[in-house]
């Protein structure tokens, strides 16, 4: 059940971010973040990068937002590791091994802290 | 191998066997090593047999040999059906009586982080550190409690993203009419 919601919600979201550009349309939201101290987060860009995404432009995706390449299969992996737990727990285990998640925050801050000093 | 221990509320390891035999458990231990869901009984391991007390009375030390019994039964059970192997297979409540670790949300804690335009799910990021940390610990109750705040601090950052984002873009006009 909860499977086929977030089927549906991707599918939904696939679809409106498919065809509508996030640069050019005023419907999706800014970031609060990037609006309230002129800084931008670790997630900024990642909307007009899922739209390059789904226009099969990686090359322009990777230039709005490249941790979402890193991210997406993460957050895929612990999706499947998440359902396969009672089958699998050794993967469950692995994935959230402490290292393996200081290891993703250190990525998340020096990715943040680099794209506003280089203005990726 | 490595192995962590839990015995009378304190934790010991990484270790190998050889200096698990130096800490003269009892029946009473936990132990936990990679790929095991989550702390089981000592008892519950075949290969540490004869590395622990049974209820105070020692059964084997490591300077003695293995009486027979203790061997035939170490082997009738390694034969049959290999009960060290089991928990990679089996589901967390069935491998053992222990807890298995409560969720520790990372997938939506990362999720929350790149989506949300809001950077407060690093600290959902920190709590699934914790949820790790604190149950490797022993500390069942502290990684649930860790598991439901890092749960709040998800929810927190998705309510925010979709709050805060249509006001941040109303902002520019509401200013303008101000001025």
């Amino acid at each position: 059940m909860l499977f086929i919601l977030i089927i549906a919600a991707l599918l939904v979201f696939g679809g409106i971010y498919y065809a509508l550009d996030p640069s050019a349309s005023s419907v999706f939201p800014r970031c609060t973040f990037l609006s309230l101290t002129g800084y931008k987060c670790p997630g900024c860009g990642s909307q007009r990068a899922i739209h390059s995404l789904l226009h099969g432009d990686v090359a322009t995706a990777f230039r709005h937002n490249a941790l979402l390449f890193i991210a997406v299969p993460w957050i895929g992996l612990c999706a499947y590791a998440e359902s396969r737990r009672t089958r699998n727990p050794r993967l469950y285990a692995r994935l959230n091994a402490p290292l393996l998640i200081w290891l993703f925050m250190a990525i998340i801050l020096i990715w943040w802290l680099l794209r506003n000093i280089f203005n990726w | 191998m490595q192995y962590w221990i839990n015995h009378n509320g304190k934790q010991f390891g990484p270790m190998d066997l050889d200096s698990l035999k130096e800490l003269h458990l009892t029946s009473a231990a936990y132990v936990w090593h990679e790929g095991l869901p989550g702390w089981i009984k000592i008892t519950q391991l075949p290969e540490l047999q004869g590395l622990y007390e049974m209820d105070g009375e020692p059964v084997a030390t490591a300077t003695q040999p293995l009486d027979a019994t203790q061997t035939q039964s170490t082997r009738d059970q390694a034969v049959m059906g290999q009960p060290y192997q089991q928990p990679q297979y089996a589901s967390d409540q069935q491998a053992s009586p222990a807890e298995p670790c409560p969720p520790t949300n990372l997938g939506w804690a990362i999720a929350a982080t790149v989506l949300c335009c809001i950077p407060v799910g690093i600290v959902a990021i920190i709590y699934a550190l914790k949820v790790t940390n604190k149950y490797r610990e022993g500390d069942i109750e502290g990684a649930k409690r860790a598991s439901e705040t890092g749960a709040w601090w998800c929810i927190a950052s998705i309510i925010l993203g979709i709050i805060c984002q249509p006001l941040m873009s109303m902002l520019p006009a509401i200013m303008g009419m101000g001025m």
